[in-house]
Parts: structure tokens; sequence; C-alpha cells
């Protein structure tokens, strides 16, 4: 029994490794006829890009982590929705993007009233002894969940403005808007460390 | 853009995530010469953008792609269980009434071959000896 766990195991794996150079149209046909190694080649592929989008705007909480797990679960979902139009990483960034801005939104609803206590006391001495990159982590997760959505895919993740209003699917006028918002309100703190 | 932003501060910004047309850039050079404010926003900016570019890819951690295939798969277990459940009643019904059938027909019959207890017609003689067979009988 344990040998034969064993040498099924060895064969997994090397069928998994078999699949790292096969491109994302072949893992995607292959998930579709039922391959599960061929879609956990996919996880972990995409697994990066998505996290980069979550815990950028949920930080490195377990809400993000299930996050990450829906986005690949409803991906597995829609396998024969997919249609190939936009790459597979475009298409999770899509869906990790939506499904994260429901989370904060969620999440920012739920802390309201502690947020309004918070900007009545403001920051007090936190800032002094925050470095200047965890300061601007902090004044990140107080921008509105849409302009960290903006901002998260623009600033952090290195899309173009256009990729951006793309992947949130907005007018690329309000993209620019929203960044320059967000960005103001970063600089602001800025400001006060600097 | 927005009512707060002033207009060399809506270029500032513009100019950093699309492109400005010559006339454009040779006034925000102009502007950031002679302007130290703007040019103190603009090293903000910058140095905003170069700490919040990631530098790295993240991750969920280890065995993340573990997690997401168990709980695929644990959900493909509970669609068949759910499955299972949803037939069982059905299957229990159905060995129910064969059980029913098999006793009464062993209590009508009263016999215990195969084919009484399944209802079949008992071979009567004329299935058994054939035309020829009845004619070799004595007369």
């Amino acid at each position: 029994m344990g040998v034969g766990c064993l040498i099924i195991k060895q064969f997994g794996f090397h069928y998994l490794m078999s699949m790292k150079g096969e491109p994302d149209e072949v893992l995607i046909e292959k998930s579709r006829d039922g391959d599960m190694a061929a879609f956990k080649m996919l996880v972990v592929r995409h697994e990066g890009k998505v996290a980069g989008v979550v815990r950028s705007m949920l930080g490195a909480t377990p809400e993000a982590e299930d996050v990450g797990q829906e986005v690949f679960i409803k991906f597995y979902d829609s396998l024969n929705k997919f249609r190939g139009e936009s790459q597979v990483s475009t298409y999770l960034i899509r869906i990790a993007i939506n499904l994260a801005l429901n989370e904060l939104k969620r999440k920012q609803k739920a802390n309201a009233r502690y947020a309004s206590l918070e900007s009545v006391g403001g920051m007090g001495d936190a800032a002094d002894t925050m470095d200047l990159k965890e300061l601007l982590a902090y004044e990140f997760k107080q921008l509105d969940a849409d302009f960290q959505a903006v901002a998260t895919l623009r600033l952090i993740e290195g899309y173009s403005t256009e990729e951006t209003s793309s992947l949130l699917g907005i007018p690329l006028g309000t993209t620019l808007s929203r960044l320059a918002r967000a960005q103001q309100k970063l600089r602001l703190a800025l400001t006060k460390k600097l | 853009m927005n009512d707060s932003f002033s207009e060399h501060e809506e270029l500032l910004l513009r100019s950093l995530d699309e492109p400005v047309t010559a006339r454009e850039r040779e006034k925000l050079s102009a502007l950031m010469q002679n302007d130290f404010a703007l040019r103190r926003q603009s090293d903000h900016y910058s140095k905003i953008r170069e700490m919040m570019l990631r530098q790295q890819p993240d991750t969920f951690g280890p065995f993340f792609a573990e997690r997401i295939m168990n709980q695929l798969k644990q959900r493909v277990n509970e669609i068949d269980y759910l499955i299972f459940f949803f037939f069982k009643k059905y299957q229990v019904l159905v060995v129910g009434v064969l059980v029913a059938l098999l006793i009464t027909n062993l209590m009508l019959t009263e016999q215990f071959s195969l084919r009484a207890v399944f209802g079949l017609d008992a071979p009567g003689s004329e299935n058994i000896y054939s035309i020829d067979a009845y004619k070799s009988l004595p007369q």
C-alpha cells in the first residue's frame, strides 16, 4: 500500500512537471477533459499575479487567501465558458479584482464606525514610529475600495492605464482621475513624514 | 480631473501615466525649473510610485495549489454524496417492492423455484412435450 502510494505520487509529480512547458491553452483544454494535474499547473503558474492583486487590496489576511481560492474555483467552474479571447492571467485578474473589491467593500462597510473614530483621532504618534513603506501601506488601506483597485493595478502591479481601465471595465478618464486622487492622498500622507 | 488639483499638478500627474504632447512636455519642464513646490510634488509622486511598484511576485503561501485541488476534490465528493442520497430513497423503494413481490409470489405459488419466485408461469405439459412426443404416446 505504502509503496503503491509512493509510486502514484512519483508518477503524479513527474506528470505535473512534464506540463511545465505547456502553454495555457493546452492546459485549459486538458483541464476541460478532467485532467486535474493540468489545472493544478495553471494554479501554480498564475498564483503570483492573483496573490499580488488580492493581497495588495486585502493585505496578508486569511480573507485574502479565501478570495484567492475562490478565484481559482470560479475559474475552474467557468473553464467551458473561457473562449481564450483574453489571456488566462487577464481573465484571472478580472475575477480576482472583482472578488477582492466585493470583500473590501464589505469590510469597509463593516468597519465604517471604527473608521470614523479613527479619522477623528487620526494616526496620532503612530505615524512617527512607522517607516515610509508602512505609512504608505497604511494610507493605501484608507483609500476607498474603487481607488484601491485602480492604484493596485496601475501602481503596484504595473499595468498600463488602458489595461487597468479594461480590467476594471471603467472609462480611461475615470481611471486617470481615480489614480490622480489616490496618489494625491498618498502624497499628503507622505508629506507629513518627509 | 478634479477641483482640488491645480492645473500644474494635474499636468504633472497626467505626464506620469499618459503620453503628453510636446507642448505640454515643454510647459512642464519650464514649470519644474521655476516652481520649487511642483518639483517637490514630482519627487514625492516618483517616490510613492517607486515604493509601491511590486518588485517580486507575491504568493498565498506554500501548498496553495494543493489546497485548491483538495477543495475541488472535496466538492466532487460532496456532489457524489448528494447524488447518492438523492437516489438512495428510490433505491430502497425499488428493493422493497422487489422483495415484497418475491414474498407474494412465493406465498401464492408455494414453490421455491426461481420461476415461481419471479412470478413466471409454470410450464404446462404442452410446453414440455413436443407434438411428436405426444404422437408417440400409446393410443
